[in-house]
């Protein structure tokens, strides 16, 4: 796995320093384009709209009753009672509820698609524990109808993960949930790239049966920390080039390599982990992994055990991403308790995040918290609708980097919005109206609003 | 409210009593929703005497336990189909898995790896349900082997009819043809049709006939069902025929696109055992699915059985299942029945309605069945009231409790 060799380089390059002590021409600055992709996302047309009187649910905690919601120029420009605008298109909204868009921090739309077939199985690159070189964006079908789906399940924000075999799976994106043509189409414009981690059973499941390391979960720390040191050199000789031509030298840059640029992101804090992690014990230690080569350790995904430890995730700004009831398929998963995300949430500063990892549940979010919440409810308990919605929407956002701009209804953030029949929290739930940037993207009773995948057009 | 004669003798039981078999339970005041032809009734009574239900709204109540449902739900307890319960505890750790084998062929009985006590059943029981029809799955034959049923009341005696119905599966195959398999089974059934004609002519004798022509022999006379995988419309059409040519009790499973063939399908009277909640075109046999599609298949006349989709430790959440069925266009007696009294019919089970003479599986519920905040508030699996209580209350109440010593201390 060594491939930067940092002693070799460093030995090079204090030669190149020593030969241009002299000033000479600087050559051209060597720069790492951090954002090669870039987001070619635009709101669709939109319309100044008033939803009218209204239960509001704010992601922020808040509960606002006969309430009226604004969108104007795609941000939230008012939440209030009797509010008017001239030429909005209001909507009757009367014993409705509103809710940020749903925003899913684990999904695999677009890498591991409907239909199912080879060749679109594009989410998990099984060729080494460490393909931290591989971005998700990559290999998105954006004619998923997984993302229609989703949409008419209130999803305006989404996280389009690599799966779960490697140590290091590869770069995540943010994703609006938007019809495109173009992954770039729906990139989320301001949103950190994420970094996919696995530990536990998965990675040395699929590299122990190959007789490569890890074999165990000891080859999975081992593997973790020598990436990390390894990512730290590179760091650390990139830093030396800058603050070297900062300092008027010519110095000779290092080799760029596409796998350690995403750890060394990292590690400068420009790429959030995300890590498909499911037992107390891992978590406890991927938290101190992080401090040894100091960058934070993000959300755990599927932290199935998230409540045996959740003072250690509060104290340490870890959000949690969970199921509520998924369980049984493997031994990390067998400590399932209904009322995880609640145990998790119940701590000062946390940050409890609700999950789906699946094409189908993504679609149902809102049942998924409500479950959770019903369930800690009827064991001591005293969770109310505005404090599940969080899960799903604030924390969601924060867990991404992206809570400045979407994951709560205030105003001046971008107008991601959820018109509900009735309250999201029941299994008869629909969403009627989803607006990603103050734009209707799905409308349940107007089929001008139902977007349909290329695959699906002309199929009987 | 009724007048209980027996309610002090009902006191003096309890208190000096333990339970016995032929003990009485009277559910008093409940809002019964049957399942059955009798439909929804309001505020009545249900009795209960040797694991059967012996009368609803006698003209006097008589039992050893009176239960006041308080205008509660009162529903049959739900039967969950073509699922693992009790022959997987962990999916990933290979000698707790028992559903299928290589060699497994259509006389594998899964039945005798049944685990009652796998954590898996009291965690289901909080769905509200209490018998499951089980599956084999697996193996390189077409025939994956018997479903059985088998109660989730976690006794050693939980298996109730072994070898009830044969599974097969047909359809898209990641290597070679659909047709073969399909043209295997015509030839197959065809050909013992053949040899059990000329074994009549030659006047010998069925005991002659080896385990799996006898199961043969079962489908054959369409007293055995015969549950078929398949979702591809053109090959649910193919399965038509085959019933009609061959006589057989059939029932299709998965059946992802039926709405294509609704029409045929109810007029041959095949019943589809679906997933309510696959609404994507997960293949290329899979491109009609659709959140209403139970509602369109039940209003076209088929008779439509309700699953978790093979979710074994999840299958508690079949009524949520239902519940988006009715939010998606399914009144909520079709909804009830598809995972109750339909089930129970397709498979010939006593038991799945609210009936004179049916097992007592029943199922008291907090408030709407299929609503995410109701809960199971008492359950009865053959007359006898279980816990929901599972493993993972056990966990939760360990970390939820206060202790300064570690967790391992807090039982």
């Amino acid at each position: 796995m060594q491939k930067f060799v940092p002693t070799l380089l460093v030995a090079g390059m204090s030669l190149a320093l020593t030969a241009c002590m002299q000033s000479e021409k600087q050559d051209p600055r060597v720069s790492i384009n951090k954002n090669p992709f870039p987001s070619s996302y635009k709101a669709l047309p939109s319309s100044a709209t008033l939803l009218k009187n209204a239960t509001v649910l704010t992601g922020t905690g808040e509960r606002l009753e006969n309430s009226d919601v604004l969108l104007v120029d795609g941000k939230i420009a008012e939440i209030g009672q009797n509010l008017s605008k001239s030429n909005a298109t209001e909507v009757d909204a009367t014993g409705k509820w509103i809710t940020p868009g749903i925003i899913d921090v684990h999904s695999h739309l677009g890498v591991y698609p409907s239909p199912s077939v080879e060749s679109h199985s594009d989410g998990n690159e099984m060729t080494g524990p460490n393909t931290s070189e591989v971005w998700a964006e990559h290999g998105i079908w954006p004619q998923d109808p997984g993302f229609e789906a989703a949409r008419a399940g209130g999803i305006t924000t989404l996280q389009i993960l690599p799966g779960s075999a490697n140590l290091f799976g590869g770069r995540g994106v943010t994703l609006r949930n938007v019809p495109s043509h173009t992954m770039q189409g729906m990139k989320f414009p301001e949103a950190p790239y994420g970094l996919k981690m696995a530990c536990g059973e998965n990675p040395k499941r699929v590299y122990g049966s190959r007789k490569v390391a890890p074999s165990t979960r000891m080859g999975n720390m081992a593997g973790y920390r020598m990436a990390f040191a390894e990512a730290a050199e590179y760091k650390r000789a990139w830093d030396k080039y800058n603050a070297d031509y900062d300092a008027g030298k010519n110095p000779t840059a290092p080799t760029r390599d596409i796998e350690l640029d995403t750890l060394m992101g990292v590690l400068d804090g420009d790429i959030m982990i995300h890590n498909h992690c499911y037992k107390a014990e891992e978590m406890a230690m991927m938290i101190d992994l992080g401090k040894e080569f100091n960058y934070h350790s993000g959300t755990f995904h599927h932290a199935i055990e998230g409540y045996k430890i959740a003072d250690l995730l509060a104290e340490n700004g870890n959000c949690a991403a969970m199921w509520p009831d998924w369980w049984g398929f493997k031994m990390e998963a067998y400590d399932m308790v209904q009322e995880n995300v609640a145990i998790v949430d119940g701590k000062p500063n946390s940050c409890a995040i609700v999950h789906s990892d699946s094409s189908s549940t993504i679609q149902r979010l809102n049942q998924e918290a409500g479950k959770i919440m019903f369930r800690a409810n009827e064991n001591g308990f005293s969770l109310k609708e505005e404090d599940a919605i969080t899960w799903i929407t604030y924390n969601a956002a924060k867990s991404l980097g992206v809570e400045k701009t979407t994951g709560s209804l205030e105003v001046g953030k971008n107008a991601d919005v959820v018109l509900w029949n009735q309250s999201p929290f029941s299994v008869y739930a629909q969403a009627e109206q989803v607006f990603v940037d103050g734009a209707k993207v799905y409308d349940r009773f107007d089929d001008k609003y139902q977007a349909k995948s290329d695959f699906l057009l002309g199929q009987e | 409210m009724k007048l209980f004669k027996s309610s002090l003798l009902t006191l003096a039981l309890a208190a000096t009593s333990t339970w016995v078999n032929a003990q009485s339970l009277a559910i008093t005041n409940a809002t019964v929703h049957t399942a059955g032809e009798q439909g929804v009734l309001q505020n009545a009574t249900v009795i209960v005497e040797g694991g059967k239900i012996t009368a609803i709204n006698p003209e006097s109540v008589s039992a050893d336990t009176v239960i006041d449902a308080e205008g509660k739900n009162l529903t049959p307890g739900i039967i969950n189909a073509m699922n693992n319960l009790g022959l997987v505890e962990v999916g990933a750790v290979s000698r707790s898995r028992d559903a299928g084998a290589k060699s497994a062929d259509i006389t594998f009985d899964p039945s005798l790896a049944f685990n009652p006590k796998s954590t898996v059943i009291a965690y289901t029981r909080k769905g509200g349900i209490t018998s499951s029809m089980v599956s084999p799955r697996g193996g390189d034959n077409m025939f994956k082997g018997q479903i059985f049923h088998a109660d989730l009341s976690g006794g050693f005696d939980s298996v109730r009819v072994a070898n009830n119905a044969v599974y097969l599966e047909l359809g898209a195959e990641s290597k070679g043809s659909r047709a073969t398999n399909l043209q295997k089974l015509m030839n197959k059934l065809s050909d013992f049709q053949d040899k059990m004609a000329k074994a009549k002519k030659d006047d010998k004798k069925e005991s002659e006939l080896k385990r799996d022509e006898k199961v043969l022999e079962a489908l054959l006379s369409g007293e055995k069902l015969m549950v078929v995988y398949a979702d591809r419309a053109s090959e649910l059409l193919n399965i038509i025929k085959l019933k009609e040519q061959f006589g057989l009790n059939i029932a299709i499973s998965s059946a992802a696109d039926a709405v294509v063939v609704a029409e045929q399908l109810a007029k041959a009277e095949v019943p589809v055992i679906i997933n309510a909640l696959d609404n994507l075109p997960s293949s290329f046999d899979a491109l009609n699915t659709s959140l209403d599609n139970a509602a369109k298949l039940t209003e076209a006349g088929v008779k439509v059985v309700m699953t978790s989709g093979g979710d074994t430790h999840n299958m508690y959440q079949l009524r949520f299942n239902a519940g988006n069925a009715i939010a998606n266009g399914l009144s909520r007696e079709q909804a009830l029945e598809a995972i109750t009294s339909n089930v129970a019919e397709v498979f010939g089970l006593n038991t799945g309605e609210i009936a004179v003479g049916k097992t007592a599986d029943l199922v008291l519920w907090s408030a709407d069945p299929f609503e995410l905040s109701t809960k199971v508030d008492k359950i009865w699996i053959d007359g006898k009231e279980v816990s929901t209580q599972s493993r993972s209350d056990k966990l939760r109440d360990r970390y939820m409790a206060t202790s300064d010593m570690p967790r391992a201390y807090t039982k």
